[in-house]
């Protein structure tokens, strides 16, 4: 099918020179990667009935402009006004078309194959429109079950028995894979559990030895705590006893000084009041204060009575004194003559006469006379008792 | 030939489940295009194939820097309870890995990943516990777990979850005790750790123990867990069948044992005799805590009095294989003969 065109230089002479060798537009690869570098010397061309350069089908029949013809201006016009209005009624017709309402928001439309079967439209195979009609009133075969074109070359290779799919070996990479990959996500996670595992038993060492150091400094600040504070309380203890002994010797200063000033005070004060007459014999006391009193007032009783005895006994004699007085101044005025030899006599029983009756009317008149002192009657009735 | 016919059976080695992750470069681009999808099986599928490829760290640098965390904190508030799950999942992972945390405490996720705490999918709250389990145990992310107030929040949950949630948490607590304690004070932990003291699995009893050793570092923390007599029990736990049971009640005595109320409390519920008997042990952190322990309890002038006649089983520490111990033991010798 493909025929080679030989090389320019076997050619040897030709009608056009080139500066570079034409060639085949290269396909596009169909995947990315590295583009094998075309080899001048080994490049073979392709067929020439596929080139665009090269003019098919009968050249008689092309539309040809005459060289000499010159285009006649009312008829170009004329053809441009025609494919004005075709131009202008296709526009209308497809504004008239009923249409698919409008994309939702957000989407538009796209073209889709809606076939089961997706099919690749990059590479279009030409088509040209034939007609042509069937035979009438025949029977219709059945439909042939739609199989798209093929596209690309078929190649044919013979394969044995055996050859293609050995199922032990086939399966050997997948396997490597799946057990690999899992073996590799297990061994991802038994490390991550073992550094775990170790971090933590570390971990736990130091803990073991941080919580033991620990314990130790804490044990020493209470200890010294404890010091510091039995250092405290040692410290007050000795100011107190400080304290306390110098309030003993001030007691004891105080008191040697207060047993000196008052071993004096006591004689002199006893002294004074001995002299101020606080000290004194009771019965010495009683004597001067009730018993001589009493023998002062006694005896002056006595002496009062015998004062009114000896008054008694003088306003009598004058009593006494005054009669006489009187009988003898009538008898002398009146009968002294005839009566002079018996007066004597008479007046003698007169003066006794006058003496009788006046002792009790002295007593009536005197009670106190006859109030003698109870002692004294007692006295002497126990005088007389005795 | 083609035919104009489509086969109904998909290919045979593809997961259904997953979606297909593009070549190279492009795989995580495209996965995050189908999470931020309108449609749920593309979203579910694309976390599927996302929690494979976390777990490799380059990966997971990628994936913080094309803003994963950003879509993927939005799917934490999914209806689909699978695609929470898959998300606290991918989260999980990524906390993993230092880049991943760094990522999750630099966009904020903690906030968004807390609200999921009381989800009703059990593994939906596990795999949240399990990521705030890895951010914690950076100190930072400790300091972001408390910033967001969530010491109070896992203290409360402690009482209500599940067992395997309990020991997560409590091991997420551990370090955030390390950052602070007053908030887990105020919250009530002792009282709540104290019965978790007695729990049957030893798990938790463990982190229980090792939550009480960080409450008791500062001054508040040993006056409340004495206030609260959680010493009788941390004695009684320096018995357990576990070693570490037995390391961390021996650490949380130790620790206590540093105020006076707390020595008094300890040699009052008969902790000396068990220390010692704990000093021969086998696993050096018991020994370790214990000689700690044994250290501060003869401070006090009665524990001084017992150990003096049980020095020479201290001695024999002095040529113990682990170089810490020797040292406790020097120091523990010298405090026990110490003479005022």
């Amino acid at each position: 099918m493909t025929s080679v065109i030989p090389r320019q230089k076997e050619m040897g002479s030709g009608t056009y020179t080139f500066s570079s060798q034409p060639r085949v537009v290269q396909n596009r690869r169909k995947y990315r990667g590295v583009q094998p570098t075309v080899n001048e010397e080994s490049f073979t061309y392709g067929n020439i009935m596929y080139d665009r350069r090269v003019v098919r089908g009968n050249t008689y029949a092309q539309h040809t402009l005459p060289l000499s013809a010159q285009p006649d201006p009312i008829e170009f016009q004329r053809q441009q006004e025609a494919q004005r209005r075709a131009l202008a009624k296709k526009r209308a017709k497809e504004l008239l078309r009923p249409r698919t309402p409008e994309a939702v928001e957000g989407r538009k439309h796209i073209d889709v194959q809606t076939e089961l079967y997706l099919e690749e439209l990059s590479d279009r195979v030409e088509e040209k429109d034939m007609e042509c009609q069937t035979d009438a009133f025949l029977d219709r075969p059945p439909t042939p079950l739609f199989i798209p074109a093929k596209t690309g070359a078929d190649v044919a290779t013979q394969i044995l028995e055996g050859e293609l799919f050995d199922f032990d070996l086939e399966v050997k990479p997948m396997l490597e894979v799946l057990v690999g990959k899992t073996i590799e996500q297990a061994l991802l996670e038994v490390m991550e559990e073992e550094e775990l595992a170790q971090l933590r038993a570390q971990q736990r060492a130091f803990e073991e030895l941080r919580n033991a150091e620990l314990a130790e400094a804490h044990r020493l600040e209470e200890q010294e705590r404890r010091h510091r504070e039995e250092k405290e309380r040692r410290k007050k203890q000795h100011r107190e006893i400080l304290l306390k002994e110098k309030e003993t010797a001030e007691k004891v200063a105080a008191r040697a000084f207060a047993q000196q000033y008052l071993a004096d005070l006591v004689p002199s004060v006893f002294s004074s009041l001995r002299d101020n007459g606080y000290f004194y014999d009771p019965v010495e006391r009683d004597v001067e204060t009730t018993f001589m009193p009493w023998l002062m007032e006694e005896v002056e009783n006595i002496m009062k009575k015998n004062d009114l005895g000896r008054t008694m006994l003088d306003m009598i004699i004058r009593d006494v004194v005054k009669k006489r007085l009187a009988d003898f101044q009538r008898a002398t005025s009146q009968d002294y003559l005839k009566y002079e030899v018996n007066s004597q006599g008479q007046e003698i029983k007169s003066e006794k006469s006058v003496m009788q009756p006046q002792n009790p009317d002295t007593e009536a008149k005197h009670p106190e006379l006859q109030l003698k002192d109870p002692e004294t009657e007692h006295k002497d009735e126990i005088l007389s008792d005795i | 030939m083609a035919q104009a016919r489509i086969s109904c059976c998909l290919p045979p080695n593809i997961d259904p489940t997953k979606s297909p992750v593009a070549f190279g470069e492009r795989a995580l681009p495209k996965l995050n295009e189908e999470l931020k999808d309108s449609e749920l099986i593309t979203r579910q599928r694309a976390l599927m194939a996302l929690c494979d490829l976390v777990h490799d760290p380059e990966n997971v640098y990628q994936a913080v820097h094309l803003g994963f965390l950003e879509s993927l904190k939005s799917l934490l508030h999914d209806q689909d309870s699978t695609v929470r799950q898959k998300a606290t999942e991918v989260f999980y992972i990524m906390a993993g890995h230092s880049v991943g945390r760094q990522g999750i405490l630099k966009s904020d996720v903690i906030p968004a990943i807390s609200k999921l705490l009381d989800d009703p999918v059990v593994i939906c709250r596990q795999n949240m516990h399990k990521t705030f389990e890895m951010v914690s145990e950076l100190p930072a992310g400790a300091a972001a777990l408390v910033k967001a107030n969530l010491v109070v929040q896992l203290v409360q949950k402690l009482e209500c979850e599940l067992e395997d949630i309990q020991m997560i948490i409590l091991e997420t607590l551990h370090f955030m005790l390390q950052t602070d304690v007053l908030q887990a004070l105020s919250a009530g932990a002792v009282g709540i750790l104290k019965g978790k003291l007695s729990h049957p699995s030893a798990g938790i009893r463990r982190m229980a123990a090792k939550a009480l050793m960080d409450i008791c570092v500062p001054l508040e923390g040993k006056e409340t867990v004495c206030q609260e007599e959680v010493v009788p029990l941390l004695v009684h736990l320096l018995q357990d069948s576990d070693n570490e049971v037995r390391a961390n009640a021996a650490g949380a005595l130790m620790n206590i044992t540093i105020t006076t109320q707390g020595k008094y409390a300890a040699i009052n519920s008969g902790a000396i005799p068990k220390l010692l008997a704990l000093v021969s042990d086998g696993y050096s952190r018991v020994r370790l805590n214990s000689l700690k322990a044994l250290t501060t309890l003869s401070e006090a002038p009665e524990g001084r009095k017992v150990l003096l006649a049980d020095v020479n089983i201290i001695q024999s520490c002095l040529d113990d294989q682990s170089e810490a111990v020797r040292r406790a033991a020097a120091i523990a010798i010298q405090v026990i003969q110490w003479k005022p």
